[in-house]
């Protein structure tokens, strides 16, 4: 099954666990960076995998990427994708302290560090939220963050799609930490392994 | 060119490809005739697939696709020759080795391996590791422009 064959009752199921997935990263988000976090209704659609990256903006934009894979009852890849120029805003939150004076190696290895932190606990909080829904069991592995352009990290993410079928799931979040000169707006991109959806939905009870 | 497109021109013209990661931006070229035709490739194999919707998001479907669409605008199968660039693997989990995740360089692979199939000879390629390439195929000149995110322009 692919995600184009979905019904509405699914897609409601789906952007449910969105909603309480993002409402936790928040918590979490507040909690580690002191500030209040605001969120945006997730919206969670269905377009080919073909347009996924308009979805977010031009082939070329530069994006930060962070990549979990979960195992166990659901074989999944999770991705959170956020703005190059807002990871580093985003980053720097984490970091307790300024970092201004440390070399550049130094500062990028901190950031890098940061984001994969934020990429754990924005996946972490979702994961939780799909294991409350189902009782299922996600051992997840540690993140991986890379820094590209917007067509080459999803070119990664439709080909995961590519073997379902043509058409892919985003559930679109945004997450807003105050005090922050613009609002950061992340996504959340999920992509099961062949067969974890049906068992995903079953679960869910659509 | 987006995901999954295949296009062949005649006589002048540019082929691009934006943020190519994973994936390969595959050029074959007839210098004497003046023909060329570009395929965006996701995914190695089509048997692997439920569907295949778009010839040009396999290698096994994108390059005998490529070869009959040149040949309709008057290509000499002998006079072919290929270029390709892309095939980078964008994310690394320490310790596992997710076919997923090294989809680029299986992507690389049954690319050569079709080409080798259908006796195309690779004048040029630029694959693997970690960092996005945009491409730009110039048929008057017909080399191939590489951009790699953070390691500057090269053409081949």
């Amino acid at each position: 099954m692919g995600w184009g064959e979905i019904t509405s009752l699914q897609l409601d199921a789906i952007q449910e666990v969105g909603n309480i997935g993002t409402g936790n990263a928040a918590t979490a988000l507040s909690q580690m960076t002191g500030r209040t976090v605001d969120i945006g209704v997730p919206e969670a659609k269905i377009v080919p995998i073909y347009e996924i990256a308009e979805q977010y903006g031009s082939p070329e934009d530069l994006v930060c990427a962070v990549l979990i894979r979960t195992e166990g009852d659901l074989p999944c890849n999770f991705i959170f994708l956020i703005r190059e120029e807002d990871s580093r805003g985003l980053a720097d939150l984490l970091i307790p302290m300024d970092i201004s004076s440390m070399d550049e190696e130094m500062q990028a290895q901190m950031r890098e560090s940061a984001l994969s932190e934020v990429g754990n606990i924005v996946l972490g909080a979702f994961l939780n939220a799909i294991s409350m829904l189902t009782g299922y069991v996600l051992p997840a592995s540690v993140p991986s963050v890379a820094h590209d352009m917007l067509g080459a990290i999803m070119d990664v993410v439709a080909s995961m799609f590519g073997v379902l079928g043509d058409a892919a799931l985003l559930v679109k979040t945004s997450l807003r930490v105050k005090d922050m000169q613009h609002e950061v707006g992340g996504s959340v991109i999920m992509v099961p392994d062949p067969g974890a959806l049906e068992s995903l939905l079953q679960r869910l009870g659509v | 060119m987006g995901m999954a497109d295949l296009v062949a021109i005649k006589k002048t013209g540019i082929l691009v490809t934006l943020g190519l990661g994973s994936c390969i931006g595959l050029v074959l070229f007839d210098q004497q005739n003046k023909i060329a035709g570009m395929a965006h490739i996701m995914l190695p194999d089509s048997r692997e697939s439920a569907s295949v919707l778009k010839p040009g998001k396999f290698a096994d479907t994108a390059v005998p696709q490529l070869l009959d669409e040149m040949k309709a605008l008057g290509a000499s199968k002998s006079n072919i020759k290929a270029k390709f660039a892309g095939g980078a693997q964008m994310f690394n989990i320490p310790g596992k080795s997710s076919s997923f995740l090294a989809v680029g360089a299986r992507n690389a692979e049954a690319t050569k391996d079709l080409l080798r199939k259908h006796g195309i000879t690779v004048v040029a390629e630029d694959t693997g590791g970690s960092k996005g390439r945009s491409v730009e195929f110039n048929l008057v000149t017909c080399m191939l422009m590489v951009k790699t995110l953070g390691m500057g322009t090269k053409e081949i």
